[in-house]
């Protein structure tokens, strides 16, 4: 479904991608790993079309799009999920979730897919006419996940959708994400929370220093020792 | 040292009051003043001031969206008038008008002329964008504060557009004879109905933004792209296209500013300077980037304005609006309706 072929991009004239490789099969669950600063969001924001890729190519859907400015790219149906403080705080749910289907057509669209984000998250429903700056920070993640869900997206990609959460409200969000999947979507989860996101992903890569370092089916890297090395930042902790 | 002073936004309200009743006592003990005199006041401020208004929503418009103060603004008013001037004098000498509608052709003539200044304007304002600024936005910095670049454009393009509007309809001031029929009586005063017809279709331009922001889809995606450039491209939102829109409905609205005010004043190539600054007065008092905050603060530095120059000392009038800014700024540093500073994602 998307493949990412010598990724090479940066912001400014700073390079942090240094010819990334990834492979996401058509409804599958991929988790992509790696400590701060190693180019994780990068990837994303380059697939989503936000920044420029310097070399190499993007494709989704048998198709190149790594030339696309970013609405086109959602209209494609690649759409990414933000971190849950990027909302609008000064709209309600139900016109944060209108603007997640920006690019529908009709009304009729717009109310079919604002029941089936409903249906996914029943927290959203009840804070419909909630401002979205008065909600917690799990019914944002919800309300992200869901915005991003409203344009109809044949792929999803998840920016940390555990950051800052409570175990509990994780799980309930994986759970949903499994869902989602089993939908027919296709999910590319980055994230932070390693057990986490191998539990939930078929496949796993880590990336360091802004190429993928260690790749593998999600049950085997959870027992990888280089894994736990790349997530630390590659040094051994000396603890004696 | 006034930092450690912490008033809190009571004790700000509280201040600000006892300026409001000193300076309504000043007035009250000004020999001119009667009930008369006030309902004039009245009147001429708050058609003054939606002009002030108007201009200044313009400015907060762009200023939420695309993050710069554009101080080329008071030249799209001033284009914006010669525009409804020109399509006035082209109606004028159709004779069909006349015949047609015998009783209401002043009125037929001078909508028309609004809404070529609106759309005009419009366009205008969007070529603009295009061609000056958007290079710039590529260059980095984009529409960020970092693009300081855009607000020195802004400066040179006030130049440039002055002195091309001086090349096309030279220096002299025009009359703008718009027959909008004979005073009207408001209360035992006889009105201009110009007055009237500033103050109904300056809030009609107003309250039509509103709608348009708040009820249609489109208004939904320019309150997204305000709000955070990242994330309404990550919608499917064409922000380069809704940067365009927004810049060019503030210059719609500027050009209808422009046409509104003909008539009752003269239009002239130097008349958008200084009311770009008055705006941007009006638009600080009312809160940057507060649309609403625009239209009162518009009303109330140009009610300000009338009354001071008529009760305090009429040989210094474009003096009071930038006092009662440095006023504002010092005691309510927000405005009437502004927030802290605006949210960045």
């Amino acid at each position: 479904m998307l493949k990412i072929d010598q990724l090479v991009s940066g912001y400014g004239t700073v390079q942090i991608l240094n010819g990334a490789n990834m492979k996401v099969e058509n409804q599958s669950i991929v988790a992509l790993l790696g400590g701060n600063g190693t180019g994780k969001s990068t990837i994303l924001k380059a697939t989503s079309g936000l920044i420029r890729a310097w070399k190499g190519s993007i494709e989704f859907d048998g198709e190149q799009i790594h030339n696309l400015p970013p609405h086109e790219i959602v209209s494609r149906g690649l759409v990414q999920v933000t971190q849950g403080k990027d909302v609008f705080p000064a709209m309600s749910v139900t016109e944060n979730l209108r603007l997640g289907g920006f690019i529908l057509k009709t009304k009729k669209q717009l109310n079919d897919n604002l029941e089936k984000v409903f249906n996914y998250f029943p927290r959203l429903n009840e804070r419909k006419d909630q401002l979205a700056a008065t909600l917690s920070g799990g019914e944002l993640q919800m309300l992200c996940i869901g915005r991003g869900l409203m344009s109809n997206p044949k792929m999803i990609m998840l920016d940390e959708p555990s950051a800052a959460l409570a175990p509990q409200i994780v799980l309930d969000i994986f759970k949903n994400i499994n869902r989602i999947r089993k939908d027919g979507l296709t999910v590319l989860i980055v994230e932070q929370n390693v057990r986490m996101a191998l539990l939930l992903a078929d496949y796993g890569y880590v990336i360091k220093d802004g190429v993928i370092n260690v790749e593998g089916d999600s049950k085997k890297l959870m027992y990888d020792e280089s894994v736990k090395e790349s997530y630390l930042g590659g040094t051994k902790a000396n603890v004696q | 040292m006034f930092n450690k002073l912490r008033i809190g936004k009571r004790g700000e309200n509280i201040i600000f009051s006892v300026f409001v009743l000193i300076y309504i006592a000043w007035c009250i003990s000004s020999p001119d003043m009667s009930i008369e005199s006030l309902k004039s006041v009245l009147t001429i401020g708050l058609s003054v001031g939606i002009i002030y208004g108007l201009v200044a929503l313009g400015i907060s418009l762009i200023y939420t969206g695309l993050d710069v103060v554009n101080f080329s603004h008071g030249e799209f008013f001033m284009i914006g008038a010669f525009a409804g001037l020109t399509m006035f004098n082209v109606l004028g000498d159709q004779e069909w008008i006349f015949n047609v509608f015998p009783d209401a052709y002043g009125w037929i003539i001078y909508v028309v002329c609004l809404f070529t200044a609106f759309v005009s304007m419009g366009l205008f304002g969007v070529f603009i964008e295009r061609v000056f600024l958007r290079p710039l936005t590529k260059k980095g910095g984009g529409y960020t504060v970092a693009g300081m670049g855009i607000i020195i454009c802004g400066f040179g393009l006030s130049v440039v557009l002055i002195n091309v509007a001086y090349l096309i309809w030279n220096p002299v001031a025009k009359p703008f004879p718009a027959e909008l029929g004979l005073p009207m009586e408001i209360g035992g005063l006889f009105l201009p109905i110009t007055y009237i017809w500033m103050i109904v279709v300056g809030l009609g331009v107003a309250a039509g933004l509103w709608f348009f922001l708040n009820k249609t889809k489109m208004g939904l995606g320019i309150r997204a792209v305000a709000f955070s450039k990242d994330v309404s491209n990550l919608v499917g939102i064409n922000v380069p296209l809704y940067i365009s829109i927004i810049f060019g409905i503030a210059c719609a609205i500027a050009g209808i500013g422009g046409t509104l005010v003909g008539p009752t004043y003269q239009v002239v190539v130097f008349m958008g300077y200084i009311i770009l600054m008055k705006a941007f007065a009006a638009a600080v008092v009312g809160g940057f980037g507060n649309l609403p905050g625009a239209i009162v603060g518009g009303f109330t530095v140009g009610i300000f304005e009338t009354a001071s120059s008529f009760y305090i000392s009429g040989s210094h009038k474009d003096l009071y609006a930038f006092l009662l800014m440095i006023v504002v700024l010092m005691i309510k540093p927000t405005g009437f309706f502004g927030t802290q500073v605006k949210m960045k994602a």
